[in-house]
């Protein structure tokens, strides 16, 4: 027992140092939110609050410290870091829990290549050196599964995906664009001991600033498991309030709950966040990949 | 039939793919942190005995397939067909001689199978895991090896050739682990 907590107290300590050494500032944010997530296919928890005391309330685990974060970067946090727990209904999986702990980070002034780089520092001081593979979203489908996935459109991918057995029941291209790397990539970057890759298809972009036909967004892979994600953030509270509200009617045509607009947040972060990329690391995933 | 809905799939669920009845051996689910879930499905075409690969997306609802496995006791054989009893309630069923590769080496007259039934048509038959053959032709055995540290191939009365130790002889009794077709003992 002590062995291990031993090993996961000097990983947090290495962490902890590294961000020191690079003057980021350790914040915490909270946990317990007024409003629930609005990603399409993330789910907050909800809890029931001052029953007995006649003050009842319903309020919600955050699925991610990112959004109150973004309020710090907005009011001039500058550089900031957080561990933290994190929670989500209906996560299922060998690798998915209903709780776990995130790193979340946010560098002023990167662009999402330079983040990678600094994950790849931050690795090093970890104890990982392993080689680092770049790929681009669309040279990984091209390596992996011949395919040209920025050019190639709905119907088309339909086709392909029922050659390989996979489901083709999807209201959006990007829902079937996720479901062909999960099985047709995913699988092929398990030989890579560190593998990022990099600009998403605008479909994908989230909260990630966009340009042409690609959104600057990356995702770590080490041996084939997911691990980092992370976004070149976008920066103007109307974006914001843009994609929430294409994220909310996606959640209403999917008959999810979908939360109202949260004014309150849009609020924190007028006008705007400065320019930033930020990632969100999955505490246990990394661990075990370095343990 | 009802649907499932891929939360539901388990092992054994019986589902229509296809248009075959076909069984999950193995569901495994598939989460992209930012992206939607999907469920990754290895099952067994119950028509075929192929095995094949699904992956659906989470929530997607699949036709379910009204298979029964049932106990039945074997009577006999025609030649062309295999005729089967359930027991409890004495209803009669045939099945095919060409569905029965598999197994007919391994049916005794009155020993309890499991017969899978769809929309209520017997499409196979699963024998009990050890059954009593006799030996209807082997070579002679060696003298003095009582301990069958050797083997020989053995014809059963049913057709089947089995590897059996060196000490037995035609006309003897054996049973066979019907899912490896392995000797396993005189008793």
């Amino acid at each position: 027992m002590r062995e291990e907590l031993k090993k996961y107290n000097d990983f947090l300590q290495k962490i902890r140092r590294y961000f020191n050494d690079q003057s980021v500032l350790e914040v915490q944010t909270s946990v317990l939110l007024s409003a629930p997530a609005t990603d399409v296919y993330i789910d907050s928890l909800s809890v029931r609050l001052n029953q007995d005391i006649n003050a009842e309330q319903t309020q919600y685990l955050h699925t991610s410290p990112e959004l109150e974060m973004k309020k710090f970067l907005a009011n001039g946090s500058g550089d900031i870091y957080q561990i933290c727990e994190v929670f989500r209904d209906n996560e299922y999986g060998s690798h998915n829990f209903n709780e776990f702990a995130m790193l979340e980070y946010y560098r002023l002034d990167f662009d999402i290549h330079q983040l990678m780089d600094d994950i790849t520092q931050l690795l090093k001081t970890l104890g990982v050196d392993s080689q680092v593979t770049k790929l681009s979203y669309a040279q990984a489908f091209f390596e992996y599964g011949d395919i040209d996935i920025l050019n190639t459109d709905f119907d088309a991918l339909k086709i392909i995906a029922r050659k390989h057995d996979l489901s083709t029941d999807f209201e959006w291209i990007e829902d079937l664009q996720i479901l062909l790397f999960t099985h047709l990539i995913e699988p092929k970057l398990e030989k890579l001991p560190l593998c990022f890759i990099f600009d998403y298809p605008a479909m994908q972009a989230a909260l990630a600033k966009v340009e042409g036909k690609v959104a600057h967004r990356f995702e770590l892979y080490m041996s084939g498991v997911e691990i980092a994600n992370g976004y070149d953030e976008l920066r103007h509270v109307d974006e914001y309030r843009a994609v929430f509200e294409e994220e909310i009617a996606k959640r209403a045509m999917l008959k999810k709950y979908t939360p109202d607009l949260n004014k309150d947040y849009l609020e924190g972060i007028q006008p705007s966040l400065p320019n930033c990329a930020g990632v969100a690391i999955g505490m246990g995933r990394l661990f075990a990949q370095i343990d | 039939m009802a649907n499932y809905s891929t939360s539901q799939f388990k092992n054994g669920l019986k589902l229509i793919l296809d248009g075959n009845p076909c069984s999950i051996i193995n569901n495994e689910i598939r989460k992209p942190g930012k992206g939607q879930a999907s469920n990754k499905v290895k099952l067994k075409d119950l028509i075929t005995g192929k095995t094949l690969e699904k992956t659906f997306k989470s929530g997607e609802s699949v036709e379910g397939a009204d298979v029964m496995e049932l106990d039945m006791q074997y009577l006999y054989n025609d030649g062309s067909e295999w005729s089967f009893m359930d027991l409890n309630t004495f209803e009669q069923y045939m099945i095919n001689d060409n569905a029965m590769d598999d197994v007919r080496g391994y049916l005794v007259e009155q020993d309890m199978c499991v017969v899978t039934l769809w929309n209520d048509n017997p499409i196979s038959v699963t024998p009990p895991n050890h059954v009593m053959l006799e030996v209807v032709d082997t070579d002679p055995g060696l003298k003095g090896d009582t301990a069958g540290t050797g083997g020989k191939p053995a014809t059963m009365n049913t057709g089947v050739v089995v590897q059996v130790p060196l000490f037995i002889s035609i006309g003897e009794k054996v049973k066979v682990d019907t899912r490896t077709n392995e000797y396993a003992g005189r008793t």
